[in-house]
């Protein structure tokens, strides 16, 4: 383990698992609530990695007489397609050409959680040491994401709605926080006033397009802003 | 393979597809270029979009916590964050315990 990657581990223990795992407890509870089995549960938690398209997964998947495959899959990928503009954003920072063919290593890990916390750490650290501060930081995360779905699957009959509910605010009040610390920096923050503006229009959506929609009508507006 | 287990393997190869072509255009491109500075534009506002709407208009389980509640959390948290000097955990604690807080003074 290179101390890089230790960091990274480390730097994903307290705020960043509790949020996440937080979460991941409350998808688990919701899986078992649902009669899909543990290994549903983690399969669409590690492999899907991102909560919006899991959560419509199980909505769909769940639904009496269930609602095929096909809207489940268009659906959960529309409400996580932030993977795809996440992944080219993030892709400088992983290390440019020290990486090399290494940094499709990083792939399976680009989520909201590794990716907030990458954007903000990645541009301090030395090149070499990038990748795998990446790493370290995304393989705690999944841990940490996998043992919080098996808890909530497990304890599910004993984990009370009103604590359920609370849980699942755990973590858009983690990313409030790491919004209001980048609110100093000009792009960022162009960025974030904006989708904030933006997020009413996806009111008018079915929830799992709403997201993407207000992402790329309030993020084309902020960059188109920031090039005058 | 049952429908749920269907959907899943399906929905994870567009997953693991989704993050493979943003790393293979990105790596195509050089690093100032104007589509890396939008895609991260776009992610900051879908971020900021999901926090927006999992306050005021949250969907799911969410939705049985009431609005004040909501409310409270948030600004709890970023009181937390602001006093505490932007120390992310105790500022979580903090959110969380003022909307567990003003869920039972208004016992909704």
């Amino acid at each position: 383990m290179t101390p890089p990657f230790r960091a990274g581990l480390v730097g994903a223990l307290g705020a960043p698992a509790l949020a996440m795992g937080a979460t991941f407890l409350a998808f688990g509870a919701a899986t078992a609530e649902a009669g899909l089995g543990l290994g549903w549960a983690l399969a669409a938690s590690l492999l899907v990695y991102g909560m919006a398209g899991q959560v419509v997964l199980l909505q769909l998947v769940a639904l009496p007489g269930g609602a095929g495959a096909l809207p489940a899959v268009l659906g959960a990928t529309a409400a996580n397609a932030r993977f795809f503009p996440m992944a080219v954003a993030i892709a400088p920072l992983l290390g440019g050409r020290a990486a090399g063919r290494r940094r499709w290593l990083a792939a399976p890990f680009i989520a909201i959680t590794p990716w907030a916390a990458g954007m903000r750490r990645l541009p301090a650290l030395p090149e070499a040491a990038r990748l795998p501060w990446f790493l370290g930081f995304a393989h705690a995360s999944w841990i940490a994401a996998a043992a919080a779905t098996a808890a909530g699957h497990r304890l599910a009959p004993h984990l009370d709605p009103a604590l359920r509910a609370a849980l699942l605010f755990a973590n858009p009040l983690y990313f409030a926080l790491l919004m209001a610390a980048d609110l100093r920096v000009p792009a960022p923050r162009r960025a974030m006033l904006l989708g904030a503006a933006a997020a009413p229009a996806a009111l008018l959506l079915p929830p799992a397009w709403g997201l993407l929609a207000a992402g790329l009508v309030g993020g084309t507006a902020a960059f188109l802003i920031g090039r005058r | 393979m049952t429908e749920a287990e269907l959907a899943l393997a399906l929905t994870a190869l567009a997953m693991l597809g989704l993050r493979l072509a943003g790393l293979a255009v990105a790596g195509a491109l050089r690093p100032d270029h104007p589509f890396i500075a939008w895609a991260a534009a776009v992610s900051g506002a879908t971020l900021a979009a999901f926090v927006v709407l999992a306050v005021a208009a949250p969907g799911g389980m969410l939705a049985t916590v009431p609005l004040p509640a909501r409310l409270a959390g948030l600004a709890g948290g970023l009181a937390g964050y602001a006093l505490l000097r932007g120390r992310l955990l105790p500022a979580l604690l903090c959110g969380l315990a003022a909307l567990v807080a003003v869920r039972w003074i208004i016992g909704g």
